[in-house]
């Protein structure tokens, strides 16, 4: 399964975004039947948008309809459901697993 | 090509040979003396930070006459999306800059003449907008980072252009020829311009037919025959050249953009490049609209700087045993009410720009000369705030010299510390960091960049609608009207 990350612009981040962005792509890197392709490839799978505020400035239609499915981080929340930034890494990888099992 | 990288810009920089003078020196190469290299690294972020994951969506964008993707430095607004994402990126900048960048005032210039070369044409039948268009598309294709040139030194303030007895006081048009135009005169304070490639040179204020010849706006390089750049003083400057790092502060980026007086001594501009040449009554909205987009700018950019700021007066605070006292927490708290402020005054002037006639769009003129008026006073504050705070070792501190000395550096070590489990070159640094925030010449900067405060008033008493003011008073007073009784 691809997945591709994508940031929001990090104007004023509420949470380490960078930091935890690079800790998602090296553990789903790990992470066997998955691969972590560039957000410019044409066959995303999961996309995974990143935004350091509940304004989530990233989640747009344009970066939405690239991947068949997209998980977003905004601030500290999962998909709109409140998660501390200690957890955020585990929510995300624990999120992107369920949808690859799902496919295979 | 449409975006190049920070190293990039540097070997473009190389190339070029501009007349530049700092402290009495003629300078052979900007980009390795240390006057001036911070300033360069500072520039050099906007292109690699448009390369990085975590800021793309802020600093790149699609140009509106290519369709290519494009450093947002070189984009032309064409939605109020477009005006938020310049605050946030200016934002991100400061932030990770902590200093002046320099780029937007090219930016804004881009902006502003793009529209007022459309309405001039549209006026006179003139061409300056395609003109105008074709230069821009060869900015976006090579990215390149251009000054804007607009302050004049203006003489006798009391006198207009033409009434002036030495001429040049403002940049006009000695000769008009086949081929191209003439100038002579001086910017003055042009941030950027001895590490730009280019100055957009523009008129800075309104004009009467008799200064026609100073209703100019042309693009000039660097390395124009006749163009000399004498670069100013910054408070503390001689550290960046004296083998200092601590003592800097801001060793890499610096502090605000370095200024420059730009000397033009007949300098020639081929037609191509030039976009108003005589046009005096298009001169006040070309003044009005570049300093719309450069006033929205300074609740993005200087924000950036303020958490800067605040982070270090914080952490200064936690090291020196201070953090937890009830009126720091107050004065932190007060510190982020003022930078938010500024920041709520560029979204609200971005969230109520508008399409101008050429298509593009430019902020809310009197809420951007409201934010930048709101800038002139709020970093003072804030930087009084972290004065107060940080102590007055901020000003008294031995240099990082004899915090190395051998003999004496322990004292100043031991004498330097504040939390016995800190280093006090941690709290040196911070000191030194709030030092170049703070002191001298970034204060000035928020003061007179992109106008000076009565400018601000003057566009704030031209923007208010004074006669509805008055109506809604008078209509809740009954004035003019039988009173009734419900």
């Amino acid at each position: 399964m691809n997945v591709a990350l994508k940031y929001c612009g990090s104007c004023n981040p509420q949470i380490e975004l960078s930091d935890i962005g690079h800790k998602i792509e090296e553990a789903l890197q790990e992470a066997p039947d998955i691969e972590v392709v560039p957000r410019s490839s044409k066959a995303i799978d999961v996309m995974v948008i990143l935004c350091g505020c509940p304004r989530a400035c990233g989640d747009k239609k344009r970066i939405r309809k690239r991947a068949s499915h997209c998980i977003v981080v905004a601030g500290e929340s999962v998909d709109l459901v409140p998660v501390a930034e200690k957890d955020l890494l585990s929510q995300v990888i624990q999120k992107v697993k369920s949808l690859s099992t799902a496919k295979s | 090509m449409g975006m190049i990288r920070g190293d990039d810009y540097r070997e473009s920089l190389r190339r070029v040979k501009p007349e530049v003078y700092y402290m009495g020196e003629k300078i052979d190469s900007v980009t390795d003396h240390p006057a001036f290299i911070p300033h360069i690294n500072s520039a050099a972020l906007t292109y690699d930070m448009a390369w990085a994951p975590e800021f793309e969506e802020l600093l790149t964008t699609k140009s509106h006459l290519t369709g290519e993707k494009i450093n947002l430095f070189t984009h032309v607004h064409h939605s109020t999306d477009d005006l938020i994402q310049k605050v946030k990126a200016l934002r991100a900048l400061g932030q990770q800059t902590g200093s002046c960048f320099a780029r937007c005032v090219g930016h804004d210039a881009l902006n502003a003449i793009y529209s007022v070369t459309f309405d001039m044409d549209k006026k006179n039948g003139t061409d300056y907008h395609k003109r105008f268009v074709d230069f821009l598309k060869e900015i976006q294709k090579e990215d390149r980072f251009i000054s804007g040139a607009m302050t004049d030194p203006k003489g006798d303030r009391s006198l207009s252009p033409s009434q002036q007895a030495d001429p040049d006081q403002y940049v006009h048009v000695v000769e008009k020829k086949k081929d191209g135009i003439v100038i002579r005169g001086a910017k003055a304070h042009i941030t950027g311009s001895v590490n730009a490639l280019g100055h957009m040179v523009m008129p800075t204020a309104s004009m009467k037919e008799t200064d026609a010849d100073y209703a100019v706006c042309c693009y000039v390089p660097v390395d124009a025959p006749g163009l000399i750049h004498i670069f100013g003083r910054q408070t503390n400057d001689d550290r960046k050249c004296s083998g200092c790092l601590m003592d800097q502060g801001n060793p890499e980026y610096g502090i605000v953009g370095g200024e420059a007086l730009l000397v033009f001594e007949d300098v020639f501009v081929p037609w191509e490049q030039v976009f108003m040449c005589g046009e005096y009554d298009f001169a006040f909205e070309l003044v009005e609209r570049f300093a719309t987009a450069h006033r929205q700018n300074y609740g993005g950019c200087k924000v950036g700087l303020a958490d800067v700021l605040t982070g270090a007066t914080y952490a200064l605070a936690e090291v020196q045993g201070t953090a937890t006292a009830s009126h720091v927490r107050d004065k932190l708290v007060e510190m982020v009410h003022l930078a938010e402020t500024l920041y709520c005054c560029s979204i609200a002037c971005s969230c109520q720009g508008y399409a101008l006639p050429a298509g593009n769009f430019m902020a809310d003129p009197l809420l951007a000369n409201i934010t930048k008026l709101n800038v002139t006073r709020n970093v003072y504050e804030m930087s009084r705030l972290a004065q107060d705070i940080a102590g007055g070792l901020l000003a008294t501190m031995p240099s990082e010299f004899d915090w190395g000395d051998t003999k004496i550096g322990k004292y100043v070590d031991k004498y330097s510390k504040g939390a016995t489990d800190v280093p006090a070159e941690t709290r040196m640094r911070l000191l030194r960091l709030i030092e170049g925030m703070t002191c001298g010449t970034a204060l000035v900067e928020s003061m007179h960049g992109a106008g000076s405060p009565q400018a601000q008033r003057i566009m704030i008493m031209r923007r208010s609608n004074w006669e509805r003011k008055k109506r809604l008073a008078q209509k809740l007073a009954k004035i003019g009207e039988q009173p009734k009784l419900v």
